[in-house]
């Protein structure tokens, strides 16, 4: 199934280790602003919102 | 600079220490340490999969030379790293964790004297060559050989002194009760090592009274600290100085009653949970949360007659060992994220081989 690994900003650079200790330096993913654990529900939909179109790029997905 | 410095600075310039200088590893000082072990080189003593890296026999040893471990050291050492996996926190990322948490390695029997681990004064603290070079050996391991680099894939957000190192030995010789290897199953005369995942140390000052549930009370206020908790419940290693320990042996308390007795005492009322936000427990992460949070369940305690929760997740997840000087009443809880109750990871160490216990300090001398 495709996916897409979301992170906070905060986590960039262990994101960017991460992805270069699988071996792939250049693996796309989404940021999102920090943090997210202590948000409302609806303060994480209007996250959700606000990065979906990213998501749906990186899947590859045309508008 | 001299030849020992540049060494030193190479290694720096590398990357490959933990801040303070490292003893650069030849082949000579890798090869006495790998003869003190019967294990093959390239064993995998600990693999993370998910970053797929492992520690090896090999890898275990070249980090040891460099944080200043004698050749002696290792059989312990790896007998750590055998305890680690066992224990299983770190092969699951805890490491990795904003937690921040680090190994706390527990040493009992022989091999104390043996190589001279302290378990007595300044038992957490600095001025005994193999409590710091061990103790540091794992963390230089697991930043070398694993890669866990703070503020790269070491993501912790503080982290914790005991980061740099964390080995103590039980005072075995001062203590009321049997060490812990003996409680787990094992004879005096072996050697063990238990692994613990840790994150603070706490001192409890306790010089006052005679009184054994005074004491227990006192320490139970920092085992029942809502900021320990992240999850529904925790664990501890309480580390009773001897002073401490044979005031309540003398009373009649085996350490079975002071685990019982701190479970029981280290009580939350909800009220308490609810005042910090962690009335309730989050179906999906397990994780505490506050009773409005839309995933939250409150969860019932231990005791049905009372509304809280018990911060310890059983009477079994409180360790109790002794160890520290018999000089004061000043005792210390490790806040654990593990055993919960399980057996702990205490792990035996083999005997060195007749002859080759010899002191490699005066080896270096002839």
């Amino acid at each position: 199934m495709p996916a897409v690994s979301v992170c906070t900003e905060a986590f960039r650079i262990p994101a960017q280790a991460m992805a270069k200790a699988y071996g792939f330096p250049g693996f796309q993913y989404v940021e999102v602003p920090h943090p997210v654990a202590s948000l409302s529900a609806e303060g994480l939909r209007q996250r959700v919102e606000e990065v979906l179109p990213r998501v749906l790029d990186i899947l590859g997905v045309e508008a | 600079m001299n030849e020992a410095q540049r060494a030193i600075e190479h290694c720096y310039a590398q990357g490959w220490t933990d801040g303070l200088p490292v003893v650069p590893c030849d082949s000579d000082q890798l090869d006495a340490m790998l003869a003190r072990v019967d294990r093959n080189p390239e064993e995998v003593l600990l693999g993370m999969p998910q970053l797929g890296r492992s520690v090896t026999v090999r890898l275990a040893a070249i980090n040891a030379v460099m944080a200043g471990c004698l050749p002696e050291y290792f059989p312990l050492l790896v007998s750590a790293w055998d305890s680690l996996r066992e224990e299983g926190y770190a092969r699951k990322g805890i490491w990795q964790s904003t937690t921040g948490t680090a190994s706390l390695l527990l040493v009992n029997g022989p091999v104390r004297q043996e190589i001279g681990i302290n378990s007595r004064g300044n038992l957490f603290g600095p001025g005994f060559r193999a409590n710091a070079t061990i103790g540091r050996a794992v963390r230089l391991t697991a930043m070398n050989a694993l890669g866990l680099r703070p503020q790269e894939l070491d993501q912790a957000t503080q982290g914790t002194p005991a980061k740099y190192t964390a080995c103590i030995g039980e005072n075995e010789e001062e203590s009321p009760w049997a060490p812990l290897h003996v409680d787990c199953g094992l004879a005096p005369e072996v050697s063990a090592v238990t692994a613990m995942t840790m994150r603070s140390t706490a001192h409890i000052e306790a010089r006052h009274t005679a009184v054994p549930e005074q004491l227990l009370t006192d320490i139970a206020g920092t085992l029942a600290r809502t900021g320990a908790l992240l999850h529904q419940t925790v664990s501890a290693c309480v580390v009773l100085c001897p002073e401490h320990a044979h005031l309540l042996a003398d009373a009649g308390w085996s350490k079975r009653d002071v685990s019982a007795f701190l479970y029981e005492q280290s009580f939350v009322p909800r009220e308490t949970l609810d005042r910090t936000g962690k009335g309730a427990v989050s179906r999906i992460s397990l994780w505490r949360v506050a009773r409005d949070h839309p995933d939250a369940v409150v969860d019932e305690g231990a005791d049905p007659t009372r509304n809280g929760i018990h911060a310890m997740t059983s009477p079994e997840a409180v360790l109790v060992v002794v160890a520290g000087a018999s000089n004061s009443g000043v005792s210390a809880v490790v806040e654990t994220f593990g055993p919960r109750g399980g057996r702990p990871a205490v792990t035996p160490i083999p005997a060195q081989a007749p002859g080759s216990t010899q002191d490699s300090r005066q080896e270096s001398r002839t």
